[in-house]
Formats: C-alpha cells, structure tokens, sequence
C-alpha cells in the first residue's frame, strides 16, 4: 500500500518494531528534543511522544543511520527497508523523471481539515511546539513544508524553511534570499508592498517532505515530483483563508501571510552545522489567518545540529537520500557525464562529492562554474571531483582519493576569492560578517572550491582490479562467518565470482 | 608482555578473529581475501588452509576505519597488542612517545619458541604473494644484526627469490650501521612492541640502534640469543643466514614504512629456519587501504611527531596528532591551543619539516577529541572558511612521500586549513557546538536519561 501520511508511515515504522512509543507526560520545553537526542545519538528507532501536553510529537521521524541515511527515507516511498544505496539512486531518479500532477479534493474528503479555526479563532500557541536546544530563541516548526505563489505565474513553490512561533497568531521565518521562495518575498511581494499569501503544511506525507527538500528547478512543480516520487498523485485541498492548495493530508496547516517590510526577531538556533547559531537576527513576518488539523495531530520536529559526524537526523538523512539523487538528475539533465552526487553524509549540505568518467580539467571547471551558479550551492561551499571507480558514499574511499590525488599546487580551486554569495548562517563568518536584516543576505561574500581528486596522468594506478577474485574473496569471508551487511553485494547474482 | 600467539588468541576470545577454514591459495588468493576484509571493516584474519607450512594471519594490528563510526578505533587492535587496555589514544600516544629504553641486563632473556627445522626452505612456508605472478612475500618482520656488540633490529618487506634466497627492503642506515657484520636473522610473527620499536629506530632517518631495549621498555620483550644476536624470543618463524650482497632495491609494492625513510635492497642466504609447532605468520596485502603497516606507522609517526613539537617551544601547546589511516597518512590532523596569531602557521610548518608524509595539515581546536574523525573533517568543510582558511604555500616545496602527484621531483604547495577559532574573536562569537551536555540545562538531562533509561530498549549497535 502507498504511503499516503506520515502516521501512515509512522505506522511503518511500527511494524518493523522501529517506532519507540513514549506513553509518558513529556514536555515539549527542551524535554521531547533531548530524548530524541540521545535517540539520534544512539540510533535507536523513531521516539513518538503520545502525550505533550495531550498532543503528539515525533522527533527526527526520517533519520537514517550513519552506514544507511537512506533507509527511512525509502520506506517513506514504498522501497525496501533493505535496499542498496545504487538501487535507492536509481529507482528515486527514475521516479524524479516520471512526475505526476497532483489532484484537487474537496475540504470534506481531505484530513488535514477535520478541525478548522480562523482568524480570530487562530491559537498558534494551542499546539506543542518544540524548544529544542537551549539557547534558541524560540520554539519551532522545523520540519515542515512552505507553499507559496509566485506572483507573476502559476508556479506554487513547496520550500523547507523554519519558523520561530511569538504569540498566538505570529511568527517569523527564516528567509535567506538566494534560495527561491525568500526570492519571491523579497523581490516580488515585498517590492510590490504585498503581503505573501503562505500555509505551512506540517506533519505531510514523505513525498511532499522529500520534495520540499529538493533542489527542484524554478518554475517546475514540486507537488507533481512529490506525485512521481510516490507513484500516484498527492492529493491537495484548498486554503480556507487564502487560495493556496495544500496537501490533504497533512497534519495540520497553518495558514497566513508574511508581511511586507515587518521583521521579528529569529534565532539563535542550534543549526544543521553543528553549532548553536547566532546572533539573533531580524527575518521576515508570518501573520496566521488560519489553522486547520487532524485531530490528535502529530507534529514531527528535526533536532538540527545532531547530524553531523557519526550523527543523523532527518535533515541530513533528507539530504544524502533526497537531494543527493535529486543534484544527480539536475547534473545529468544538465548535459554533464557524471555518475552520481552525493553529499558528505555526515556534514549535511557543507560539502559534495561528484564521481565522474570525464575527468577533464576543464570539463571539471566547467561542472563546478554550472554547479556554483545554481540556486542550490548557497549553502554548499565545496564540491570534491573523484574518478567514476570511486564510491562516492564511501568517504573513506573519498578521503583517499582527495589525500592521494588532489594536489595542492593545481587541484584546489577557490571559485572567486571574497566574491561569492552565501547564507549567513555559516560560523566561520566572523558577526560583522553576517546579517543583512533586509534580505536575510551575508554582508561578506566568501569562496566556493572544488577539489580535484581525481586521478591525473601522473598519478596513474595501473592495476586493476579483478571483479570475480573480489567477489569470490567476499563470500570467503562471508562463509567464514563476516556479517553479509559489511560487504558490499548487491544482490545475489554477485556473489561468488569465480575461481 | 602479550606475544603474537597471545594477541590472537585475545581477538579469538573477543570474537574480533575470522577463521578461514576453507582451503585459499598463498598465491594471491589470501591477500585479495585480505584486502576485501580491511576495507570493509572485517575481523582480523587468520587462514588456516593454505598450502604452506604456515598458517597465515592478516589485518591483525589493523583496526576499523572510523570514517563511518565513532565507536570504530582504528587503534584498537594495535592497543589491545601492546597491552595498553585501559588508555585512550593520547595515552597510547603519550605511551609510545616517551621511547624509554630498558638497560641490557633487565631484558629477559628466554628459550627460543621457535626450533630448527632441517628440511625446510623458505619457500616451502607458503608465504603469499600480493601481486599476479608474484613471488613469497616478506611484509610484516624484522631483521637483526649485531654490530660490535650490540644488536639492532630494522623492519623489512621483500620476497623469496631463489630456493634459499630473499630479497629484502631495508632502511639504508640501519644497512650503514651493520657495518661489516651482515650476519642476520629475519623474525617473522612477533609482538607489536618490536615492530613499533623497529619503525621508530630506523625510519625517518632517526637511526637509534637502541630498538630491543625500546622494545623491551614498551612491551617487556622477551629476547633469545642466537649466534650473538638478540632476537625476540616468541617469533613463530626465524629465518636465519648472512647477507651476502648489498643492491639498489626490491621490487613490488613497498609498505608505507618505506615511503618515509632511504631504502637499500639486501639479498640475504638463509642457513638455517626455525619455527613454532602449528606457526601462524602475519602479512600485509601491501598497497591495500587500512593495512597493518598503515596502522603502525601511523601510531609511530604521530608519536614521534606529538613527542617532538610539545617540545618544540617550551610549552606543549599540542593536544594531539593523528595521521588516519583512513587517508593513508597522507593527512595530519592536529588538535592545539593556539597560543597566539600565527601559531597556526608555526604548527602546520613545523609539521611540514619534521615529516615526509603528507602536505595537507588540518589544524583543530585543543578541544577537539581525538577519536571523532568526522567531526573533525566536518569542521574542515563547515569551520574553516574557503577563502582565508585554506592556505597555500608557494609551490617551492618538495613533494611529499604518499600522495601519488608529483613522483618526478618537481617542488609543488603545501596546504593547511585552519579550522580553529580566531583567537581575535570575542568570547561571546565563539559558536558552542551542539552536543547533549550543551543544550540542555542539568535537570532536563538527569531526567531525559532517566526516562530513556526505563525505555528498556533493546540493545542496539550504532556500527
């Protein structure tokens, strides 16, 4: 059956005795985050807390494990629990190339509705919120998805951008101009003195969180990926407050309006870097209209600043499982040879790795010119180029090659030197260096840089490697007693080789 | 002291040892067997079927690579044979750093565990090869040569040519120092405190001849003598003879140890070969990723490197070194208090000149601990900044000896990346990082561990 809710696949999750569910009073101040802490930290399953002040929270409900970010994420989109990382790539890339536009169903048909309140009904603080890192400055909703309009066209852009709640009826949300839907505000709405019409549609289904995750293109429609990911049309269901469509399912939604030209203040926060973040800054205002809900709904929260190193989380487990295949199509589509793209699994947007056949200089040069000029690379500082024989999962294969092969006189690249744009959220900036309140930009501009790791003429390794005498010495050991998941078959058919 | 028979019998008991019972040609079949265990975080090897007279060993000071897993200390194995149980890794570099000897009169003198054995040749021992058509190899041994009254030992890597013949890499100083005296015995499955001891004395140009009382200050080593010589007491095989030739190298793929000193090929004739009852021999697939010799080496190497620079300025503002094996050595990392702008500097370069290895240095915070690689790699991407912390030398530097750019000689940069925090920078722009203890107040952890606590959640591994 498709996975059409996240207690759908929560329930999943269940059956494979992957849920923890926490029947205790647990509180949603530091209390519910902390536990999901040391469920990250351990890897351990999801924990499901049943009573936060009578409602429902679910800490990192798509956090993988170190050796497998990907594992949850596929469940979320019918795949095994068990398949490789080459077959999750290639089944969510060829889903990517198959989208299917989303249908409209009435209010009464869709969940997300069985309670509505507006206007001066709206209690934003009714819900549990979570404070989840000390030092925050605020309680957040963090995994979520962001609709919005672009004004000029009928483009809908779903987005992933975290909201600090202040009171019962706003908000602010953490806009940094570059990505596209702080590009609408400030650049379309806000230039114009209008209002930007949002929901934020929380607790969605898996394909509608993955999509809103991705590097999906300007203009295309992340509802019809999410359609294509899933394999049947995400069902959506208008706004009582304003005419934007939101998924049927969701848990709740929150319908608003960010205001033009009015900042609140938004974090600290304990960012997805590692750090804890600041300073506090000013970022743009979401007015609630509205809020609909499913009863008992079950808010899902990411404990960012947990997944990195040996550590996942949903984001970075989003990031290795949804936007790693999503980079690969967008790279493919984009005419370069390359083989796959992947970020470092354990530092969540920082750093990607491309494997590739064309090893060119200046074919490299020119993947890493498209690459840093997409709306995607904010975030992204340096891409490191390994040959195609190289697992780019496999950091250690990677670190290898970029200690072996990348040269320090001609294989680092520094892509414009204090010229480049970035998020401020980077903690090497020194504070004068970050926030401009107005477009939520850095005032420094920094470097990108690649890496070439790749082999070059004089570094040659002239052996080769014997496929059959590999496989054949796996299953030695594998009948010797070596647990099977250590070693990298595929499938069945692999094992052996001959001898 | 915990010999090699002990150490394996220890993995055996922790069920950190693999036994291969099925039948796997020494030639080439163990070392690809080998290679598929080390790079995907196997247990130590030990093949039981194999054609030879010994059995073979493999991956046995090596460890976990600890780029997917925390838990995974790649030192542990290495550790556990040097029987330093209880230390973390900076005590096990502090331990190795100190190079105390032990005077000639405390070594412990004993029976040889080995015994001559009249019709064997070397080659009937089944060593195995590590390359297509490749001859026996030597990978993982010493050798021992006394001169005027004192024995040293260095370590060797290289084949069996003809039926009484090796073919042995060895540093050249330790060649120099033999002097006239080339009679010889090779050692072959001992203890880790001889084979650390023999990389510190002779690799990097150290030249101390002092190694079997390095060796036996370190680990206790228990010393035979034979002919004059001092060799360890508990090897599993002894290949004793002269060396009769002196010549420019060896072929084949050279062990990591090689990479950091001058080498000078040896023919050695064997005379005689003794060995245990049921005698097991360690190997290196040399060239793999995560081998033994890496493992060694880099212990070494950080040690010597650590001892140096803590006292390189009157302080020792060093926390600690790591070169992981991960990257071969071809990366340092360093954790250190910088003392004061430019400090970092100083650290990179100081490395640079008292090490052939790498020329990428990653400079860390003193904070920073020394068994959580990803997280130091992390700050490499997200701490350091692109533009002012990624810092190239001019490209007059000699090519350093692991990566694979640059063999022809030709002067190329250098690179350290600086992932520390300013020393400029106000206390209060200093980012904390997100870890348990930091983000929550005391009452909310003693709490959240409570109720986790009565979970009662099954065991879970994080590997």
């Amino acid at each position: 059956m498709t996975v059409d809710s996240l207690r759908n696949y929560l329930q999943r999750l269940d059956e494979k005795n992957d849920l923890i569910e926490i029947e205790d009073r647990i509180s949603w101040n530091l209390e519910a985050s902390a536990l999901t802490m040391l469920a990250n930290e351990q890897d351990h399953g999801i924990p499901l807390f049943e009573d936060v002040d009578g409602m429902r929270l679910v800490g990192d409900p798509y956090r993988g494990s170190q050796r497998r970010p990907w594992d949850r994420i596929a469940q979320g989109i019918d795949l095994p629990r068990d398949i490789s990382r080459q077959e999750f790539y290639r089944e969510t890339i060829s889903r990517l190339q198959n989208p299917r536009d989303p249908v409209t169903i009435s209010s009464e048909d869709a969940p997300c509705k069985e309670i509505t309140r507006v206007e001066d009904e709206v209690d934003l603080l009714e819900f549990p919120w979570p404070y989840i890192h000390a030092g925050d400055g605020g309680r957040y909703s963090n995994l979520h998805t962001l609709v919005v309009s672009d004004p000029d066209s009928d483009w809908i852009d779903w987005s992933y951008h975290r909201a600090m709640m202040h009171d019962n009826e706003t908000a602010s949300v953490l806009l940094l101009a570059g990505e596209q839907t702080p590009n609408l505000f400030y650049y379309k709405y806000e230039r114009e003195d209008k209002p930007m019409p949002v929901a934020i549609a929380v607790g969605t289904e898996p394909a509608v969180q993955y999509t809103s995750v991705m590097w999906i293109p300007t203009g295309r429609s992340e509802a019809a990926f999410a359609g294509g990911l899933k394999e049947s049309p995400i069902e959506l269901v208008p706004c009582e407050t304003n005419d934007l469509l939101v998924p049927a399912t969701a848990e709740l939604i929150i319908e608003g309006e960010i205001i033009p030209n009015i900042r609140l203040d938004e974090g600290p926060f304990g960012d997805y870097f590692g750090y804890m973040h600041g300073p506090r800054r000013s970022m743009p205002t979401l007015r609630v209209t509205g809020i609909t809900h499913r009863k008992q709904p079950i808010i899902p929260f990411c404990v960012e600043g947990t997944g990195v190193g040996y550590t996942e989380n949903s984001t970075s487990s989003m990031e290795v499982g949804c936007v790693g295949p999503d980079a690969t199509l967008g790279l493919q589509a984009g005419g370069f040879e390359i083989d796959q793209c992947v970020p470092w699994s354990s530092t969540p947007r920082g750093a990607y790795v491309v494997s590739t056949g064309n090893t060119d200089p200046g074919y490299l040069h020119e993947l890493a010119n498209f690459i840093f000029t997409t709306w995607g690379m904010l975030h992204v500082d340096f891409f490191v180029f390994v040959d195609a024989d190289i697992d780019p999962f496999d950091q250690r294969e990677v670190l290898e090659a970029l200690v072996l092969h990348a040269d320090p006189d001609s294989d680092f690249h520094q892509f414009g030197v204090e010229t480049m744009p970035k998020v401020p959220l980077n903690i090497y900036q020194t504070p004068s260096e970050k926030g401009n309140v107005q477009t939520g930009t850095s005032k420094a501009k920094t470097a990108k840089a690649y890496i070439d790791a790749t082999r070059g003429n004089e570094d040659l390794d002239t052996s080769t490697v014997d496929n059959d005498l590999q496989n054949w010495a796996r299953s030695i050991l594998e009948d010797a007693g070596a647990k099977p998941d250590m070693l990298p078959f595929t499938d069945s058919a692999q094992r052996g080789g001959s001898r | 002291m915990i010999t090699f028979r002990d150490h394996l019998r220890i993995l055996d008991a922790n069920e950190d040892l693999l036994t291969v019972a099925e039948h796997v040609h020494w030639d080439e079949e163990t070392a690809a067997v080998a290679v598929e265990a080390l790079k995907h975080d196997c247990k130590g090897l030990q093949f039981t079927s194999t054609s030879g007279e010994v059995d073979l060993a493999s991956g046995i000071y090596a460890g976990h690579a600890q780029i997917s897993s925390r838990t995974h200390q790649p030192w542990r194995r290495l550790k556990k044979a040097l029987d330093r149980e209880g230390d973390d890794y900076v005590q096990l570099l502090e331990a190795v750093s100190r190079r105390n000897t032990r005077a000639p009169d405390d070594i412990i003198l004993e029976e040889p565990a080995a015994t001559i054995k009249s019709s064997s040749n070397p080659a009937s021992l089944g060593l195995p090869t590590v390359e297509p058509n490749g001859r026996q190899q030597i990978t993982l041994g010493l050798i021992a040569v006394e001169h005027e009254g004192m024995t040293s030992w260095a370590p060797v890597r290289g084949a069996i040519h003809r039926r009484s013949q090796l073919r042995l890499s060895v540093p050249q100083p330790f060649i120099e120092w033999c002097g006239d005296n080339r009679q010889a015995s090779i050692s072959l499955g001992i203890a880790a405190a001889p084979l650390v001891t023999a990389l510190q004395g002779w690799t990097l140009d150290r030249t101390t001849s002092a190694v079997p009382k390095l060796a036996a200050a370190l680990g206790e080593t228990a010393v035979v003598d034979i002919d004059g010589r001092t060799v360890p007491a508990d090897a599993e095989v002894r290949l004793d003879g002269s060396i009769i030739d002196v010549n420019d190298g060896v072929s084949g793929p050279i062990a990591v140890w090689e990479r950091g000193c001058e080498t000078v090929g040896v023919t050695v004739e064997v005379d005689a070969i003794a060995t245990r009852e049921d005698p097991v021999v360690p190997f290196i697939p040399l060239g793999a990723p995560l081998t033994d010799d890496l493992h060694l080496t880099a212990l070494v190497e950080a040690a010597e490197l650590y001892r140096r620079i803590n006292g390189y300025w009157g302080v020792s503002p060093v926390s600690w070194i790591r070169l992981p094996v991960e990257g071969r050595l071809g990366l340092c990392l360093v954790s250190s208090e910088i003392l004061y702008s430019g400090f970092e500097w100083q650290l990179a370069n100081v490395l640079f000149s008292f090490s052939d290895f790498f020329d990428k240095v990653l400079i860390l915070d003193e904070h920073t601990e020394p068994d959580d690689l990803a997280r130091a790699l992390d700050d490499m991407w997200v701490k350091a900044h692109p533009s002012n912390d990624w810092i190239f030398s001019d490209p007059n530097a000699p090519a350093a000896s692991i990566p694979r750019y640059r063999r022809d000689g030709q002067t190329g940069s250098r690179l350290y990346i600086n992932a520390t925090w300013d020393p400029q920078w106000d206390e209060e722009y200093i980012a904390p990082r997100v870890t348990f203890e930091n983000s929550y107040p005391e009452d909310v952890r003693e709490l959240s561990l409570e109720k986790w606590d009565n979970l009662d959640l099954k065991e879970k591994s994080n590997d």
